[in-house]
């Protein structure tokens, strides 16, 4: 006889009010100022973006520091096929990029007009544009290329950072 | 410290779907399997004689239990005896074979069961009425919750960054290059009975599958499987009382963790972990990361995706940096080229059981230089193998085990 499976529905959902602990000041900048916040390590000097209160290499505290709102793409991909959190928003395009004068490179959002491999290539200059309505998380911002910023910033959705 | 033999090995067919078991049932079939295995070897043993056991289990969310080790250590029969989990993302089956090694290798246990288990399709995503996208989700919060989840990072964008950035670097590997690989481990697995993607197809297949993160297309991936995996550890002194006909030595493991923000990293375009563990295990095997090629017959590569595959030629030494995609055009990792790589598949052909995987390819790789491998059995002349596991958010974790058969020792 045929096997005959028995298959139960089921969901795993938590509730969290998550504290972001020392990187707070992070958010609660780009939340309400438009700010994008680094680190610097108070004894090697190396800038941490994602912030870090500490650095990581040696052992010393770090401070926050303002960053730059322009950057570079170091390396990016589009996205055509993904998890069910995001299939609705596919393509989209993703990107490590380094802020100017930061020592580490940071994932974000890129969004274009025309969102083809060589608009959001490596080398790619960009720049954050905010939501107006932000709630402290990092989709708040998101980076578009430079010369496409002036035509993001007019959205009724958008703005220019602090910058 | 002790010497530490497999002799057993217990795969069980990679699938898309068990409906007819759970991942403790399929973890009691992978058990009972590598316990027949060394009983074949004329070990004599049964599942009472293990004395502890090291589980390979990556995800909770798809077993839709937390600490799932310890329902398997009940139905496997293994109670009132100690059990420890690993979990290492995609590299958890390498790390758990390196961590039962230690359980025996430091004299805690004379007989160690190394199992891996994962079964991800129970996951189903409501709104497309399909699996695939759940099980990327659940495989999605292992990377950063704050700053890269929100941003639709995923196992596919995760690895071709990398790539990409090789890419960049180095103009290598090409997409043909890349769908290369998945020509020849699709190829590969049509002689392995437990492989779950045997498929015959050509370059111009892969370019023309559907893309799934620019330039990795849908023959690119690996797909998600189920399946169990284990392998029994002996010291030198069981395997000498069992009366084991052909043990097979592991002589060197090797694990790396590099930074797991591939935004921290020196260059993007390299697997560190790849790297520092390969040359961890190569020494303690008393290999050569410059001359690897030549000292092995065979490698069970982590070839998640292709691109990556290629990355990890020149990663693990067989081909100076930049020159992997040049290796597979000259057929280098064929079957029948100079180093074979994935003889079984590796994860393209057969499937990625995340906890099961890196334990298959170590007991794959095992049964090659044992010449059990079957119909895809490659030449072994030196008696030495490579198994590779690698996973994680930006592939930050990596193991490498080396093992060698009773004539190279």
């Amino acid at each position: 006889m045929e096997f005959q499976a028995h298959q139960i529905k089921d969901i795993i959902k938590i509730n969290y009010r998550y504290t972001m602990g020392g990187q707070s000041k992070f958010f609660i900048e780009l939340m309400n100022n438009k700010k994008l916040l680094g680190t610097k390590c108070t004894k090697c000097g190396k800038t941490w973006m994602p912030p870090r209160i500490n650095c990581s290499e040696c052992y010393e505290p770090a401070e926050w520091i303002e960053m730059k709102q322009t950057g570079t793409i170091d390396i990016s991909t589009i996205v055509w096929y993904t998890t069910s959190a995001f299939i609705k928003a596919i393509p989209y395009a993703i990107g490590f990029i380094r802020l100017d004068g930061a020592d580490t490179s940071m994932l974000q959002g890129i969004f274009s007009e025309s969102l083809i491999p060589s608009k959001v290539k490596k080398g790619k200059k960009v720049r954050a544009v905010f939501q107006k309505e932000r709630e402290g998380k990092m989709t708040d911002f998101f980076f578009v290329p430079e010369d496409e910023y002036e035509s993001w910033i007019i959205k009724s959705e958008y703005e220019g950072g602090s910058e | 410290m002790e010497k530490v033999a497999i002799i057993g090995i217990g795969i069980t067919p990679f699938k898309a779907r068990y409906l007819d078991k759970t991942y403790f049932e399929l973890a009691y079939d992978a058990t009972k399997l590598a316990l027949e295995d060394a009983n074949k070897q004329g070990a004599e043993i049964a599942h009472n004689d293990l004395q502890s056991t090291v589980y390979g289990i990556y995800n909770e969310l798809f077993e839709r239990q937390f600490m799932p080790d310890i329902f398997i250590n009940s139905y496997i029969g293994m109670i009132n005896k100690p059990g420890t989990r690993i979990a290492t993302g995609g590299a958890t089956g390498g790390y758990t074979v390196r961590m039962a090694y230690a359980e025996v290798a430091s004299g805690l246990s004379d007989l160690c069961l190394c199992l891996g288990v994962e079964k991800c399709n129970d996951c189903y995503d409501v709104q497309t009425g399909t699996t695939t996208p759940e099980v990327l989700n659940a495989i999605a919060y292992s990377a950063d919750m704050t700053y890269e989840y929100p941003m639709g990072m995923m196992a596919a964008s995760s690895y071709v960054s990398m790539v990409n950035a090789h890419f960049e670097e180095f103009g290598n590997p090409t997409e043909e290059q890349m769908a290369l690989v998945s020509v020849k481990n699709h190829g590969n697995a049509i002689n392995n009975p437990k492989a779950q993607s045997p498929m015959r197809i050509t370059v111009e297949d892969v370019m023309n599958s559907r893309i799934i993160c620019y330039p990795f297309k849908m023959l690119d991936c690996c797909l998600y499987s189920e399946a169990s995996a284990a392998l029994i550890l002996a010291n030198e002194e069981k395997v000498k009382e069992l009366k084991v006909e052909n043990p097979i030595w592991i002589s060197g493991v090797g694990a790396a963790n590099t930074d797991c923000f591939i935004g921290n990293r020196e260059d993007m375009g390299r697997l560190y972990s790849n790297i520092y563990a390969a040359k961890v295990a190569y020494k303690m095997a008393g290999l050569d990361y410059d001359k690897i090629k030549e000292q092995i017959d065979v490698a069970e590569l982590h070839d998640a995706f292709s691109g990556q595959e290629v990355i990890s030629y020149e990663e693990l030494g067989f081909v100076p940096f930049g020159e992997g995609g040049k290796w597979i055009e000259e057929g280098g990792p064929m079957i029948d080229g100079e180093l074979p790589c994935c003889p079984c598949g590796g994860l393209i052909g057969c499937g990625h059981a995340v906890g099961a995987t890196g334990i298959m390819s170590t007991g794959e790789a095992a049964l090659q230089i044992r010449g059990d491998a079957g119909k895809h059995q490659v030449k072994i002349e030196k008696g030495r193998a490579v198994a590779h596991s690698i996973g994680g958010p930006g592939a930050a974790y990596a193991a490498i085990i080396i093992m060698e058969n009773e004539e190279a020792r």
